[in-house]
């Protein structure tokens, strides 16, 4: 890890990221600009005032194939880029703390720790049907202090996260102090 | 009122006349081109950067770097397939 240093006796337990559904739903306008030039070959001729345009898209011209080849290109890195950001996004949950990295564009980036000494509560959230059916949701992490608070939304199996994050702050809490 | 039949859309004359005096067709495509490559190539770099450095030493990211360079040099090939420039 570069982001941040592991401790003596730290170590990762888990690396979290989005939902690939959710992935998928940011790459939907891309696969639709993609389409489009394909499309408009089917398209053009149903109007009169557009059928005469419809040659053009047959990409038989040096011209169609460059307009058409430029257009997948852009569109093609677009989507790499998303893929880019979504896997530079993670949650880090080590045996110490939990590492939220965000990555918002590039050259923007949020790497931000909670020692898991200092969890109050951790609550999942699951709505809608599509959620409930993919079991994907958000998490949320409550410190002491109220203002404090780690969010991650859209990540796969929420209340199995929820359960491992708990199951380490329970060995960091303090032991009981005996009643006298 | 008149009524027109329609006509299909073409280019303003004074356009044309531009076009043809001072620039050539191929030389604006192949101006575009070169703009479109150039920042597709800053991009990648860029993008490159950030896979190297944050990638959390990660096996997806050099397929990552394969896949992409791949695609796009087939879709660069495949733009300049014609004979664009004149």
């Amino acid at each position: 890890m570069k982001e941040f240093e592991l401790e003596p006796g730290e170590e990762v337990v888990l690396l979290a990221r989005k939902h690939w559904l959710l992935f998928l739903s940011e790459l939907l306008p891309y696969a639709i600009i993609a389409v489009l030039p394909f499309s408009l070959p089917k398209f053009l001729p149903l109007f009169s005032v557009s059928a005469p345009y419809a040659e053009f898209f047959t990409y038989t011209t040096p011209l169609a194939r460059a307009a058409l080849g430029v257009w997948l290109l852009i569109t093609w890195t677009g989507c790499w880029g998303t893929f880019t950001k979504y896997f530079l996004n993670a949650w880090v949950l080590t045996s110490h703390r939990i590492v939220d990295i965000k990555q918002r564009r590039f050259f923007s980036r949020e790497v931000s720790s909670l020692f898991l000494s200092r969890v109050q509560d951790v609550t999942t959230e699951v709505n809608g049907v599509l959620p409930s059916l993919l079991n994907m949701g958000d998490i949320k992490v409550q410190t002491a202090a109220e203002d404090v608070e780690f969010v991650m939304h859209g990540i796969p199996r929420p209340e199995q996260m929820r359960d491992i994050i708990l199951k380490y702050v329970h060995e960091h809490e303090a032991p009981p102090t005996p009643q006298t | 009122m008149t009524s027109l039949p329609l006509q299909s859309f073409s280019p303003p004359e004074f356009l044309n006349t531009l076009l043809s005096n001072s620039v050539s067709m191929g030389a604006v495509v192949m101006g575009t081109l070169l703009f479109v490559f150039a920042f597709w190539a800053l991009y990648t770099i860029v993008a490159i950067y950030h896979w190297l450095k944050y990638s959390h030493a990660s096996a997806v990211a050099f397929p990552a770097i394969g896949i992409h360079l791949f695609i796009s040099f087939g879709l660069i090939v495949y733009a300049l397939s014609g004979t664009v420039i004149i």
